[in-house]
């Protein structure tokens, strides 16, 4: 065997060695996975998502690093999807115990709608996560949310395709993105 | 590159995003250059002991509102930017909520002497509300000295939350019907401060 050779197959082990302990490496996961996780999977079960292409080729790939003996020791929460899951609504909070979380009422007057939700930053901005209930026939719609003590950005999605935001709270003093975004402070 | 190296590299990219230590709803939401620098962005802030999840709900609410990934990531940084200054002006002992509160308010124009005295005053009890109540009352178009003026004197006072609260509604109400906002007289807290 050549020098060469010789210090190829030495770069190789060292790579394969730093590769291997960072895969072993524990993970600390955020508390709140399970919680996100389950959000997610509702989420995406009321919209009837597609799966996204590229994880085929993730299953390919990891069925290549098993053969190959390289153990994965960490479970993988977001990738479990069933199909076919339940579709429900998720409100923010809801079934969690929490002592310091208050009852927030967002009411929003939106006549001529057929379906309204609030994305925000309780909710990851998802507008499947949240959506608004019509009460009476006037055109308002509202939604009880369960929110800890802070400050949130938060805006109606109107019919799937207009923003507007909460004219009883201020706007937020910044606008990074050009969309009508109100402040909620819970207390 | 040889076999080895190829099959360790695969099965590096066959990690999830969770495993690797991105946070899933980035990689879920961004394309993966744009979820990769917000990350960095997290990570740098939980290195600094900075709250990481507004970062990650600026790119969330860039990614729905359909923003570029540019604007995103460039807001991001520069939310990140503030959160640093925040826990500059309150210090080390800022809950996270106070922390991004005083982010808000640097944002809207508030100086960090503001935030300083405010702490100074209600050094016992916490911030958030006073905070966004100043943010809030800047963004409905009272002047920063004014608004200022207006906060601190309720803290000074030792007013409960509820009163900088309805310091903001009256001030809402004022802009709303069309009177120069300047500084609200305060009266007491009649409205609960969210149900709305």
């Amino acid at each position: 065997m050549s020098m060469s050779a010789e210090h190829d197959d030495a770069l190789d082990d060292e790579v394969l060695r730093q590769v291997v302990s960072e895969l072993r490496r524990p993970v600390r996961l955020d508390p709140s996975l399970d919680r996100r996780a389950l959000d997610q999977i509702r989420a995406e079960a009321t919209l009837r998502m597609a799966p996204r292409p590229d994880r085929r080729w993730r299953a390919w790939l990891a069925g290549a690093a098993v053969a190959a003996g390289v153990g994965l020791a960490v479970v993988l929460p977001d990738q479990q999807r069933p199909a076919g899951a339940p579709a429900s609504p998720v409100t923010v909070e809801q079934g969690e115990a929490s002592s310091d979380a208050r009852s927030v009422r967002l009411r929003l007057a939106a006549p001529a709608s057929s379906r309204v939700a609030v994305v925000g930053d309780f909710n990851d901005w998802d507008p499947a996560a949240t959506p608004l209930r019509p009460v009476g026939d006037g055109g308002t719609w509202i939604v009880e949310l369960r929110l800890k003590p802070g400050r949130y950005h938060y805006t109606f999605l109107i019919d799937g395709r207009r923003w507007a935001r909460d004219p009883s709270e201020p706007p937020a003093a910044e606008s990074d993105f050009g969309a009508p975004v109100s402040v909620l402070t819970v207390s | 590159m040889s076999f080895a190296r190829w099959l360790a590299l695969s099965a590096l990219l066959a990690l999830p995003a969770t495993a690797r230590g991105q946070d899933a709803r980035l990689t879920e939401r961004l394309d993966a250059a744009t979820a990769s620098q917000v990350q960095q962005a997290v990570d740098s802030a939980k290195g600094a002991g900075l709250p990481s999840e507004p970062l990650v709900q600026k790119a969330l609410e860039g990614a729905t509102l359909g923003a570029s990934d540019d604007r995103i990531v460039a807001a991001v940084q520069s939310l990140h930017g503030q959160l640093r200054r925040a826990r500059q002006a309150l210090g080390g002992d800022a809950s996270d909520a106070e922390l991004t509160a005083a982010a808000g308010a640097l944002r809207a124009g508030l100086e960090p002497s503001a935030l300083r005295r405010l702490q100074s005053l209600r050094p016992d009890q916490p911030l958030v509300v006073p905070i966004a109540v100043l943010t809030d009352l800047v963004a409905e178009g009272v002047p920063p000295a004014e608004a200022t003026r207006s906060v601190l004197d309720l803290a000074r006072d030792g007013r409960p939350d509820d009163e900088f609260v309805a310091l903001r509604r009256q001030a809402q109400r004022r802009g709303a019907g069309g009177e120069p906002v300047g500084r609200p007289a305060l009266r007491p807290a009649a409205d609960p401060p969210v149900d709305q």
